[in-house]
């Protein structure tokens, strides 16, 4: 019956063009049975996989899902992105037959951070996958103490016999406590073992600075990406663990690609090309892998399995309009922001960059955060044209001239139309854009990209 | 006034207090300072008693936003250590600036939600009592008169569920046209006595509101007026602001089913 109407109410929400049909189905079903998301996975065979974080979910997730599909393995997720409880009931309900059973191998699904102790409890996963705690829309999330708060108590709900895959870089992640011993819940720890992509210094405002245990500050050594790399608390001795699936020989190829060694626990060891861009993709990888282990995957295919990866919307995507070509990458919050900056300025030729802010309510409200993020980079490029965009431009364009960068490299386009025919008037043919966009104005930017006709459409059915 | 020693600026609490773009705030102060030809230099003031000399040696003080655990820790060290010098530069015509969780400090104190009494710096007579409902949102107001700007109009982002309630005869910032203000029913928003003012307003504050940051450097300068300078990055991104917070200020009527925001949180 759940299961009916919320079938029904996807068709519906697609049929009248009210969007993908990605929550609204959820919404209707959990209405009739507030059980139904646990009653569908539960009919998983291999069983459920869970991927949270502030960054980096979707590109996991699809990374995991490529590597099981490359056993022969059938899987399913939620690669729209919708990622809250309603959602997830969404995505179960399209991937259900007419009878609720959910003939799969595998469920991999990305779940947002503050509701994944809810996902756990009403999914009794088999595995979930933590890849950092960042600070993210301040004005929903609030802070990141509670972020974390809440991912340690999905950790903690988790049934006996689960995997939790965490992330060895992150002194917070790393952190979290298994629970007691009889529940039988295996702790696999992933992380870069790659110090030549590191650097000496954190950014300038840090999320997460103190020790997690006594709260005293944490020493870094080395800084891969954020508040993430090689720790230990001067007071406590708290250390970087070490992790059971490192990243090792790291390699980027431009914003195109990562070459890179998995080295997992008992030796195994996988050769890796990914095109993903980015330190922080590296870390994804080695997650994917670290939780493909877990599910009894082979790794002996994983470099064959990701040589097929394709990035997922918005994610390093690449798209072209009017003979210009452009890269798009979501930078969402100080930490995804910072990231893409990083290695656009360290690894890409573009002469052009987009930047676009808006402060919708699914972006988050609060843009006080572009204030944080280290802009002055751009200050020092002095061969760089910037096109702001989005519903703050004025702000972003206020923020840039604060860092240094002069008024006649800034060109102020607020509306998405609008800034894609100025970066195309300023790109070189042949070199993509990177264009950084907040979540709505991603999804702006790329219904204009696909209505002209290139790259996928957002919202399709599997 | 080149070639002068340059003002210095207090930074109180960098790396605790630093959670909702603060550093804009600073860079504004120092931007506009520079354009006039004047040198600023930010003087961090951390933990520990080493910090009350150099507080000692500024013209004027800023202190920003912290999460509730670092706000705590940073309490006490503010009332022991640096309490002292504080009052008496105030007393003497330092401008000391304080946003959001700086704002709260400068208190008689701090009712928590389990009736906790922690006290505050006392700068001002006003308390914050912690509450179960979140104030979040894009926040416009009027600026009381006395702070003669040309345009009144304040602009910015509130994030709190303390409410802050001044006590008789202390002045609020100003009276709140979009938003929630202090305690989300008085209309009242921060507050303001000589040279020390406090206010929820964030995103960062400055930046976007260039007069009150003109305040701030003629009293750390202790000069009348200052030279006017091209305020056109600023202005444009204040009208932006204010279009804004005219147009959502009442999105949540728009929400499905219940998905409401997570209000649960301690102050």
């Amino acid at each position: 019956m759940a299961v009916g109407a919320g079938r029904l109410a996807g068709a519906t929400s697609r049929k009248l063009r009210l969007g993908g049909g990605t929550t609204f189905p959820g919404d209707v079903a959990r209405a009739v049975d507030p059980q139904v998301l646990g009653k569908l996975t539960s009919s998983v065979r291999g069983g459920v996989v869970l991927v949270t974080g502030t960054n980096g979910k979707t590109t996991t997730a699809a990374l995991l899902r490529t590597l099981a599909e490359g056993q022969g393995l059938s899987v399913g997720g939620n690669p729209s992105g919708s990622n809250l409880i309603y959602g997830l009931t969404a995505a179960a309900l399209r991937l259900a037959d007419v009878s609720g059973k959910v003939e799969l191998d595998w469920l991999i699904l990305e779940v947002d951070e503050l509701s994944a102790p809810r996902a756990v409890a009403e999914i009794r996963p088999s595995g979930l996958v933590i890849l950092n705690a960042f600070r993210d829309q301040l004005d929903r999330s609030f802070e990141i103490d509670q972020v974390a708060q809440r991912l340690q108590e999905a950790v903690l709900g988790l049934p006996p016999g689960a995997f939790w895959v965490g992330n060895a870089d992150d002194p917070r992640v790393a952190s979290f406590d298994s629970g007691s011993s009889p529940r039988g819940i295996s702790k696999i720890l992933f992380g870069l073992n790659d110090e030549s992509v590191g650097h000496k210094l954190l950014p300038a405002v840090v999320d997460s600075r103190s020790c997690p245990r006594c709260r005293s500050e944490l020493e870094f050594s080395l800084v891969y990406y954020a508040h993430c790399g090689l720790y230990r608390c001067p007071h406590c001795g708290l250390r970087r663990p070490n992790p059971d699936v490192g990243a090792d020989s790291i390699r980027m190829i431009g914003l195109d690609a990562i070459e890179m060694e998995v080295v997992g626990p008992a030796g195994w060891r996988a050769a890796i090309s990914v095109p993903l861009g980015g330190v922080v993709n590296a870390a994804n990888v080695a997650a994917a892998m670290a939780a493909a282990a877990a599910m009894g995957v082979d790794q002996s295919r994983a470099a064959t399995s990701l040589g097929r990866f394709r990035p997922s919307f918005g994610r390093s995507q690449l798209a072209s309009w009017r003979g210009a070509s452009f890269r798009l990458m979501l930078a969402k919050n100080p930490a995804g922001l910072e990231e893409n900056l990083t290695a656009v300025l360290t690894l890409d030729k573009s002469p052009v960059l987009a930047i676009a802010l808006n402060d919708g309510v699914a972006d988050g409200r609060d843009i006080s955060w572009i204030w944080d993020v280290d802009m002055e980079r751009l200050g020092r490029a002095p061969d760089l044209r910037v096109v702001v965009s989005g519903t703050r431009a004025r702000e972003l364009a206020l923020r840039l001239g604060y860092a240094g960068v002069s008024a006649d490299r800034i060109t102020v386009r607020p509306l998405p139309e609008d800034a894609l025919s100025a970066v195309s008037d300023l790109a070189q043919t042949g070199v993509p854009v990177p264009c950084l966009l907040t979540y709505t104005a991603m999804l702006a930017w790329h219904n204009l990209l696909v209505r002209s006709g290139s790259g996928a459409p957002f919202f399709q059915a599997p | 006034m080149t070639g002068e020693e340059p003002l210095r600026l207090g930074h109180l609490y960098p790396k605790e207090m630093n959670l909702y773009g603060d550093r804009g705030n600073i860079l504004a102060m120092v931007l506009r300072a520079q354009r006039r030809g004047i040198g600023l230099e930010v003087v961090p003031i951390s933990m520990g008693a080493d910090g009350a000399d150099r507080a000692a040696s500024c013209s004027g003080f800023f202190i920003g936003g912290g999460q509730d655990l670092d706000q705590d820790a940073v309490a006490e060290d503010l009332i022991q250590l640096k309490g002292e010098v504080l009052r008496q530069k105030v007393s003497l015509g330092a401008p000391l600036l304080a946003v959001c969780a700086g704002f709260q400090l400068l208190g008689t104190h701090y009712l928590t939600a389990a009736g906790t009494r922690i006290p505050g710096l006392g700068l001002l007579p006003l308390h914050t009592e912690a509450s179960r409902q979140r104030l979040v949102g894009n926040l416009m107001i009027t600026a009381d008169p006395g702070l003669e700007l040309q345009d009144p109009i304040l602009i910015g982002f509130e994030n709190h569920s303390g409410k802050t309630y001044l006590h008789e005869g202390l002045t609020p910032l100003g009276y709140v046209m979009h938003g929630q203000g202090n305690t989300g029913q008085s209309r009242q928003e921060g507050a303001w006595r000589d040279t020390v003012l406090g206010t929820y307003l964030h995103g960062p504050l400055l930046p976007k509101n260039p007069e009150l940051c003109d305040w701030w450097l003629r009293l750390a300068l202790g000069l009348e007026c200052l030279p006017p300078i091209d305020d056109s990055l600023e202005r444009s991104a204040r009208l932006e602001a204010i279009a804004v917070a005219q147009r959502r200020d009442d999105f949540s009527r728009f929400r499905l089913l219940g998905r409401g925001l997570p209000t649960k949180r301690a102050r």
